[in-house]
């Protein structure tokens, strides 16, 4: 392509870009489509500061967008699942914008922010379709029906972070009601920012590597939650350096029920000790009572520090994050198994941390002790 | 008649002789000269001063250049002062010159030393076999290992990337990042304006 094709592809993006501001659709590179049936429409949208610019020989289209949807259905909405797509890449990638722990009430608008960075080749031909697609595919109702193409399995997600944000929420007024403040400021981290949750660089790269030099087996202990229809028995991973590959885990159902799905939580301990946990990962098994299976994650997983240097695996675990029965019922810890599974008071603070207790923590940072008792009020059963 | 007070200073008039006066107050001299007969005399003055100058400049140039005109004793002058000089320089040649080799040496040596004993001390194996393994396959002894990234995070998002093209969901960098499916990573935050827990994911295939 020459130069000056790619200076007359950036100009006509650029055009796109000035007039995308009044245009009812964002202009030729941010579509936004909800079915005409959905619970949830599209009121208007801000673009903020976007902006697009050529970078090397690519364009890249910086998008701040904040999205006003209403909702139109006749139930309380308690979370969405916005799937955001790129033309160029909808063979390799998508993204999705997930806003759990909702209290939307009917005719009610509320905004979604999308912030995201495309970079596309200025070679790579356009078609008529907007550059990003922005579609709703799941609206999650309060009384946990839901709405949606459940494409990316959010259905799924939001119902685990509904139960954990019910779960939390029912924790916190409790002690709020029985005047426990002490330990009511310690679960809240003493509204101090830094004693939020640990965080880490995560790559993940195509499975197996075929580089075994430096390759440990390294045995995963299993944390079991007493409650658990589900329990992990042993595991194994290969290890080398920084990375974590292929990690298996037994695991075995003592319920009476079948499950249909386990999402397998990870923790990783760093050279130093430390210990973080690393996320939970979903995967279909179906599991008859008193059955065992193994649950393998193909692919490497490489861990950094927030700076980029790399972490060095010392240890790895394992815990039953959630369980799905075969009959749609799902299963997530209650705090007192978070309580009993550990003795170490900074992994059992990781294992609690929900995206509930993360939004009220930083209510209580903010508002104080009144903030987040109203906002308690505002979720209890009965107040709507 | 001009006044002696408003007369152009004699190093302006020397100037002016030579001709090495600006443009405009050069011209503003000529103009006063050409009405002033005292500055005048001064400056025919100076121009027979200057043109005795160059006359016995030219005589003492040719002066010099029959002195030089010897050319064999005056090579065999400055050979014989070359060859003094290079005898002089290997006499003191090896004076004092092999302690500062050796100090410089051992200086060396045990820095050196002191590196791969810090090195050995404080960065993990790990790391080094990553170097060796990354100069080695700088310098060509060893293929580059094919693995394709699915999906990386940094502190600004998280980045899907395929045929050049790459897709990053942004986040603050207080998110808490993490694993949230087999190929799948996700960014939490609280979203500084409205105040709501904000999960951008984004799936690698």
């Amino acid at each position: 392509m020459s130069m000056g094709s790619s200076w007359r592809a950036f100009a006509f993006t650029a055009i796109s870009l000035a007039t995308a501001g009044g245009a009812e659709n964002g202009g030729q590179w941010l579509g936004v489509q909800f079915p005409s049936d959905s619970p949830v429409l599209f009121v208007s949208f801000n673009m903020g500061p976007s902006t697009v610019r050529p970078r090397g020989v690519s364009m890249a289209l910086d998008l701040h967008a904040s999205l006003m949807l209403r909702n139109v259905g006749n139930k309380p909405i308690s979370g969405l699942t916005l799937r955001v797509e790129a033309e160029d890449l909808k063979a390799s990638g998508k993204g999705s914008v997930i806003m759990p722990s909702l209290n939307v009430q009917p005719g009610e608008v509320f905004p979604v922010r999308i912030d995201m960075e495309l970079l596309r080749p200025f070679n790579v031909p356009k078609s008529d379709s907007a550059l990003v697609q922005v579609s709703l595919d799941c609206a999650l109702f309060t009384d946990l029906t839901a709405y949606g193409p459940d494409k990316l399995h959010s259905r799924r997600a939001l119902l685990v972070f509904e139960l954990e944000a019910k779960r939390d929420r029912r924790y916190l007024a409790k002690l709020l009601e029985d005047d426990r403040l002490p330990q009511l400021r310690e679960e809240l981290n003493f509204g101090l920012q830094d004693l939020n949750p640990q965080q880490l660089g995560l790559e993940l790269l195509r499975a197996p590597s075929p580089d075994s030099r430096g390759e440990r087996p390294l045995a995963v202990s299993p944390v079991s939650f007493r409650s658990s229809p589900v329990q992990p028995l042993r595991g194994a991973a290969q290890v080398a350096g920084n990375e974590v590959r292929g990690p298996r885990v037994e695991v075995q159902n003592i319920s009476r029920k079948a499950v249909r799905s386990i999402g397998m939580g990870w923790i990783v301990r760093d050279e130093r000790g430390r210990e973080f946990v690393a996320g939970s990962v979903p995967s279909a098994l179906n599991l008859a009572p008193v059955a065992t299976a193994s649950m393998v994650e193909p692919g490497t997983l490489r861990f950094s520090r927030p700076t980029g240097q790399p972490m060095m695996i010392g240890g790895l675990m394992a815990f039953v994050n959630d369980v799905e029965f075969a009959d749609g019922k799902l299963w997530i810890p209650s705090r007192a198994d978070i309580e009993e599974a550990t003795s170490d008071p900074v992994l059992r603070r990781e294992l609690a941390s929900s995206p509930e207790q993360q939004r009220l923590t930083e209510i209580y940072r903010k508002k104080g002790m009144s903030g987040l008792s109203e906002e308690l009020r505002r979720f209890a059963p009965g107040s709507n | 008649m001009i006044e002696r007070a408003s007369h152009p200073s004699i190093e302006t008039l020397a100037l002016h002789s030579a001709g090495d006066m600006p443009l405009f107050s050069g011209w503003r001299t000529r103009y006063h000269v050409a009405h002033c007969a005292e500055c005048e005399r001064e400056v025919q003055l100076f121009r027979s001063a200057t043109a005795e100058l160059k006359r016995e400049a030219s005589a003492e140039t040719l002066t010099g250049f029959e002195a030089i005109a010897d050319w064999p004793s005056l090579e065999r002058e400055m050979v014989g002062n070359i060859g003094v000089g290079v005898d002089a320089a290997r006499c003191i040649e090896g004076v004092g010159s092999r302690r500062p080799v050796v100090v410089r040496f051992a200086l060396a040596a045990a820095l050196l030393v002191l590196f791969a004993a810090g090195w050995v001390t404080h960065i993990p194996s790990e790391q080094t076999q990553h170097l060796i393994a990354t100069l080695r396959s700088f310098t060509g002894f060893e293929r580059p290992v094919p693995m394709g990234t699915v999906l990386r995070s940094t502190p600004e998002g998280i980045a899907v990337r395929t045929q050049g093209a790459t897709l990053t969901i942004l986040h603050p960098r207080s998110a808490v990042v993490s694993l949230s499916g087999s190929s799948a990573v996700a960014a939490r935050y609280v979203d500084e304006d409205t105040g709501q827990v904000t999960i951008a994911n984004v799936y690698g295939q």
